[in-house]
């Protein structure tokens, strides 16, 4: 088991001339922190136009300042918006490649393709094609940062021969992952050879049964990559008190928070109609927890939150279904001053870390070698 | 905190529809045909109309719903609504500005028993040309909506999401009097679906309570035949209050 940190990137109304900037400098000392109390990874959402919910719209400028202050951690996107009208497909390989030498080869790729209408629309782009588009996309990358030319006629995209420099410092290239929101999408993680990144909050029996879907499904792969990334990375929120119910109240107040403002997104099934967005992603389920920002309430099974002997439990139960990585969210809307942000951190890392082993090779197989 | 609407309620007390209470039955609209219009509108006047009880959708955006129903126990009718979208606390709602009926008996049952801010309208026409379905509303010898469909292609009635509705009202009774905002939840049963763009060739502002919206960019469109029906009133909240706070269930 591994642990890492996930942005959204909140910044709560009014919003001033600090408030933006407080927000990522709270979120980069985090990381700085994580770095040196063992966390493995730190991941970054793209979203755009997501007033207060996420004010990540350049997270490959975060997870750079992210890699200059540390040393160790891994730095993810989590995800790069494979739509044309989003990011270009040669861009999307320079970047990556650039944060991948400069961070020392410490990049992971997390891919997906948007899912609010206040993106697409945004953007202009029609939801039929971002799931075709994604495919495309996810198929050029690892081409793109290893052959030495690349030229491609696709649907949604094409270029002559050229060179893309630079190439990424990890070889053969750095780890690929798709966002997992929609049921059926840890299908198209394990049909591609790619790691699960899981972005909902479900329940271990729904989890668990996804994630032997996807461990059967991947054995039978064809990978997009140089390698079989065969990895479940989940998320969850993170609050760790020594007094369990202080640190449940604290806790559940932020998961409540976040959930509330995800709830406010406009989905693009809700505007749009279309068969490439048939569920409405991880919207019921947060909808179903988030009755509102003054909740008392239980809340979903399996959050870290609470004491470390609660919180250890917990993640002791993530790992027996299967999960690989767990990824936290440390904070909602700066619901949790930064002060309690941090010792919540290293309580977490002093009392429920030690418990859990990281994996002592990385679980990633070479091309031809998954189906023996 | 998300945004919340900022309606001033005074401004609209005059001309809501007085309910005594909310126990209504149902009714069944079997073999509907339904066309929904959405755009997306600027943010200002949109949030000036929006009651404060709910939040802005983001983007801002209204749904032009104009439905036929041939079988109802007052006769068929059209109905054209204008609705706002937004959120009541976690669920998406859209918030009905203003409707129009063709039939006298129809305006006045959805006006007293679930309190839709219906008038008549001397004629509400939904239409299948050739190249397009269009609807209109003509009232008093004048045009306040002609809007249409074009380019529709057929998709899944599994990919249609409707929206439940609230409006106000104000309700009479002598225990709780003042005004509420009603939901309605229909279901819906899809036996044909088809989507396409929009087209607004013209909308009445005044005449549907929208002044000062603009419309800053279209997004779809869909046509569908359904099953569906106007349920009992589930759900009431204070329009003032935001509604994790001032829900009340009825049933």
């Amino acid at each position: 088991m591994k642990f890492g940190l996930f942005y959204e990137l909140s910044v709560p109304r009014p919003w001033t001339r600090e408030s933006e900037r407080t927000v990522y400098n709270n979120a980069l000392e985090q990381v700085k922190l994580a770095d040196e109390l063992g966390f493995d990874q730190v991941w970054a959402v793209e979203h755009h136009f997501l007033e207060e919910y996420s004010h990540c719209s350049a997270p490959e400028l975060f997870l750079t300042a992210c890699a200059m202050i540390t040393k160790k951690i891994r730095v993810g996107h989590g995800i790069v918006v494979c739509v044309p009208e989003f990011n270009h497909p040669i861009k999307i390989a320079e970047r990556t490649a650039v944060l991948d030498l400069l961070s020392g080869g410490r990049l992971e790729v997390g891919t997906g393709r948007s899912a609010t209408w206040t993106e697409l629309g945004g953007f202009r782009t029609h939801p039929d094609t971002t799931k075709k588009s994604w495919d495309e996309f996810v198929r050029c990358l690892p081409k793109m940062w290893t052959t030495e030319t690349f030229s491609y006629e696709g649907e949604f995209w094409s270029m002559p021969p050229r060179t893309i420099l630079p190439k990424p410092y990890q070889k053969p290239h750095p780890p690929l992952w798709v966002a997992v929101t929609s049921a059926g999408t840890e299908l198209d993680a394990a049909d591609r050879g790619l790691g699960s990144l899981g972005l909902t909050f479900a329940g271990f029996a729904e989890q668990e049964q996804k994630i032997k879907e996807y461990r059967r499904r991947i054995q039978l792969c064809n990978p997009v990559g140089d390698f079989v990334n065969e990895q479940v990375n989940t998320v969850n929120f993170l609050f760790c008190h020594e007094d369990d119910a202080e640190g449940c109240r604290i806790g559940r107040h932020m998961a409540t928070t976040f959930n509330y403002l995800a709830s406010q997104l406009v989905s693009a099934r809700e505007a749009f109609p279309s068969k490439s967005y048939k569920s409405l992603g991880l919207l019921p389920q947060l909808r179903r927890q988030a009755v509102g920002p003054d909740s008392q309430g239980e809340g979903a099974e399996g959050l870290a939150l609470g004491n470390p002997e609660r919180i250890l439990r917990a993640v002791k139960r993530w790992e027996s279904v299967g999960v690989d990585r767990i990824n936290f969210l440390l904070n909602c809307m700066e619901e949790i001053p930064q002060e309690q942000v941090l010792k919540s951190l290293r309580l977490f890392a002093k009392e429920v870390m030690p418990h859990f082993q990281p994996l002592a090779t990385p679980a990633t197989t070479p091309v031809g070698s998954a189906a023996q | 905190m998300p945004l919340f609407g900022q309606l001033n309620l005074q401004s609209v007390l005059a001309r809501l529809p007085e309910m005594q209470d909310f126990e209504t039955e149902p009714w069944e609209l079997p073999g509907a045909d339904i066309l929904q219009l959405s755009f997306e509108v600027g943010q200002e006047r949109a949030d000036a109309s929006l009651p404060s009880a709910l939040h802005p959708a983001v983007p801002r955006y209204v749904t032009c719903v104009i439905s036929h129903f041939p079988q109802t126990p007052v006769g068929p009718f059209h109905l054209a609504q204008l609705r706002l979208m937004g959120r009541a606390g976690v669920h998406p709602r859209g918030y009905v500005l203003q409707a129009y009926s063709d039939a006298p008996a129809a305006a006045q049952a959805l006006r007293q028993r679930w309190g839709f801010p219906v008038e008549l309208a001397a004629e509400v026409v939904l239409r299948t040309h050739y190249d397009r379905v269009f609807a209109t509303v003509v009232k008093d010898g004048q045009t306040i909506l002609d809007v249409a469909l074009s380019q529709s292609e057929t998709v899944s009635g599994a990919d249609i999401q409707y929206i439940s509705s609230v409006h106000l009202v104000q309700v009479t009774s002598i225990d709780t009097p003042g005004p509420r905002l009603v939901q309605v939840d229909p279901r819906y049963t899809f036996h044909r679906a088809e989507r396409g763009r929009p087209v607004l060739q013209y909308l009445d502002e005044a005449a549907w309570h929208c002044e000062g919206f603009s419309v800053v960019h279209t997004i779809v469109g869909s046509l569908t035949s359904v099953d569906t029906d106007l349920p009992r009133i589930r759900f009431v909240m204070d329009p003032e209050v935001p509604v994790v706070q001032g829900t009340t269930r009825i049933h």
